[in-house]
């Protein structure tokens, strides 16, 4: 990248104008970096971006005159430092245009039609999100362009669309780079990343390529599982007169281990899962005399509903630490 | 978002059934006697409350479902919804959505005057109106979807999947407990 920037640059040296000399001395600050002629670039680079802005705008900026203490050569605060120039130039038109005109022609068009929709487009927060995200682009490796003109057209397609100057995207060779494809493809990057994600969620997807059959695959799966939702409602309202489960016990379970295992602890009392607290160990016998005893239940619990099913559930012996469990979690409730 | 991926899915699946419990307790204290479709509604009610909640209106959708119960839910069902949520839901009235007849007419015969012109377009033409149609339906399906751009539909999808998949696993356990248990009692 740096010997074709600097290849570029005696471009930029020919001409001089007012607005003109910043552009001219930030470029020229490129390879060199002891060189005091400059701009307070990295100023400029440690301001916010409107202070920045501002300080370009100023007219009286004695360009040759102010030191430079350090200066950093990473592209990307060049680039921002040239769209820095771009916007004081796009302040006054007739500097603007002394600035095309010294450029080449082919960095002239993009240039232009780039201010064009910046004064069109003021949305700045969405604009800075992509900015970020194409931050996060210039930072890959991309293939640096042989030719000149399409250095300088990249560099000139970085103030695309945008009134603040954050955006860094280097087009790749072979693609446009005027500001609406730049945001077109941002915007297909985020959403085939977010794609790739549900295509790893719902199985299935993951050998299909092609949007509209890996959308055809997520609209079946949200299907399938808003009908098993259905299905199991009314499945479980078929179970008993009365929904009104009684479980305080076996959130007791709960609380401590995962509901799978306290779903097969309960009932098959051979099944009894290992790894299990203290306190599913406690309830274990009060389980099993559940089970054998089903007439034997007699709830204390905090609703009048019984059925066999939750009195079985929620057996309470006094001397049970059961109990405990129930009133702890009726406290909660 | 993948911040909220990696939780646990265990402890998601605890809060929900929690949540599931503590609505269908309300229902009941109202209700002694419900049909088996009141049933079936307070069930699917209390889930989909509890499933919305345990995200906290961090997501488009959970606070699209939980307005839509706050404006078509009757007492039993806003207490439940409230006692899930920990919240009073503030009234709402329902909207009456008319739609014009006309305009409605007048933009379809608009569309298909401009297809029955074309005809076969590029494959690429083909395939954006294709997933633009499967996204139309996405909307239609994601709760809360019909406002969200592109992006944020994919971001919505994908949360809303993961939690209805817990709700259905949780469901599923509670009811083949719950008949499991319901044979071992018929068969003494």
């Amino acid at each position: 990248m740096e010997p074709n920037v600097e290849a570029v640059q005696p471009q930029f040296r020919s001409g001089i104008s007012g607005a003109k000399i910043v552009f001219d001395d930030i470029r020229g600050l490129i390879p060199d970096p002891p060189e005091t002629d400059g701009t307070s670039f990295t100023a400029l680079l440690e301001l916010p971006p409107p202070q920045a802005v501002e300080l370009l705008v100023k007219e009286d900026f004695p360009a040759k005159t102010m030191p430079l203490p350090i200066f950093p050569s990473n592209i990307a605060l060049i680039d921002r430092a040239s769209m820095f120039s771009v916007f004081a130039s796009a302040d006054n038109p007739p500097d603007r245009t002394n600035i095309f005109s010294a450029s080449s022609s082919v960095k002239q068009e993009p240039l232009e039609s780039e201010y064009h929709r910046n004064s069109s487009s003021p949305a700045v927060s969405d604009q800075s999100l992509k900015s970020i995200k194409r931050k996060e682009r210039e930072k890959k490796v991309k293939e640096s362009t042989k030719k000149s003109k399409k250095v300088v057209a990249n560099e000139a397609s970085d103030g695309s669309g945008e009134q603040l100057p954050y955006v860094h995207v280097r087009a790749r060779r072979g693609q446009a780079t005027d500001s609406h494809s730049l945001a077109e493809r941002a915007r297909r990057e985020k959403i085939n990343a977010r794609m790739k994600l549900l295509q790893d969620l719902v199985p299935g997807c993951n050998k299909i390529s092609g949007t509209a059959m890996v959308l055809d695959e997520i609209i079946n799966h949200v299907q399938a599982l808003q009908r098993q939702v259905e299905f199991l409602s009314m499945r479980v309202a078929a179970v008993n007169p009365r929904i009104d489960f009684n479980f305080d016990a076996l959130l007791a379970v709960d609380s401590e281990s995962s509901i799978d295992n306290s779903y097969l602890g309960l009932f098959p009392p051979s099944i009894w899962p290992e790894g299990q607290t203290n306190g599913s160990r406690q309830q274990q016998p009060w389980l099993i005399d559940g089970l054998h005893l089903p007439s034997m239940g007699r709830v204390d619990n905090s609703s009048n509903f019984i059925t066999p099913e939750n009195s079985l559930l929620s057996y309470d012996s006094p001397a049970n630490s059961a109990s405990l469990h129930s009133s702890q979690l009726k406290i909660e409730l | 978002m993948k911040a909220r991926m990696q939780m646990s899915s265990s402890v998601v699946k605890q809060e929900f059934f929690k949540k599931w419990i503590k609505g269908m307790q309300i229902y009941s204290a109202f209700n002694k006697e419900m049909t088996i479709m009141e049933r079936k509604r307070a069930i699917k009610l209390s889930a989909d409350v509890a499933i919305a909640s345990t995200r906290s209106a961090t997501t488009q959708w959970s606070r699209a479902v939980v307005a839509d119960v706050s404006t078509s839910a009757a007492g039993a069902a806003r207490a439940a919804a409230e006692e899930i949520l920990g919240r009073k839901l503030p009234e709402r009235k329902a909207l009456a959505t008319t739609c014009s007849k006309k305009i409605v007419r007048r933009s379809h015969q608009r569309r298909s005057k401009a297809a029955a012109r074309g005809v076969v377009r590029s494959s690429a033409a083909i395939a954006k109106k294709l997933v633009r149609n499967r996204t139309r339906v996405l909307k239609r399906l994601v709760p809360g979807g019909k406002k969200l751009d592109e992006i944020s539909l994919i971001k919505e999808t994908l949360d809303y999947i993961a939690c209805l998949q817990v709700q259905v696993d949780v469901m599923r356990h509670l009811a083949a407990a719950a008949e499991s248990l319901d044979h071992q009692q018929i068969s003494f």
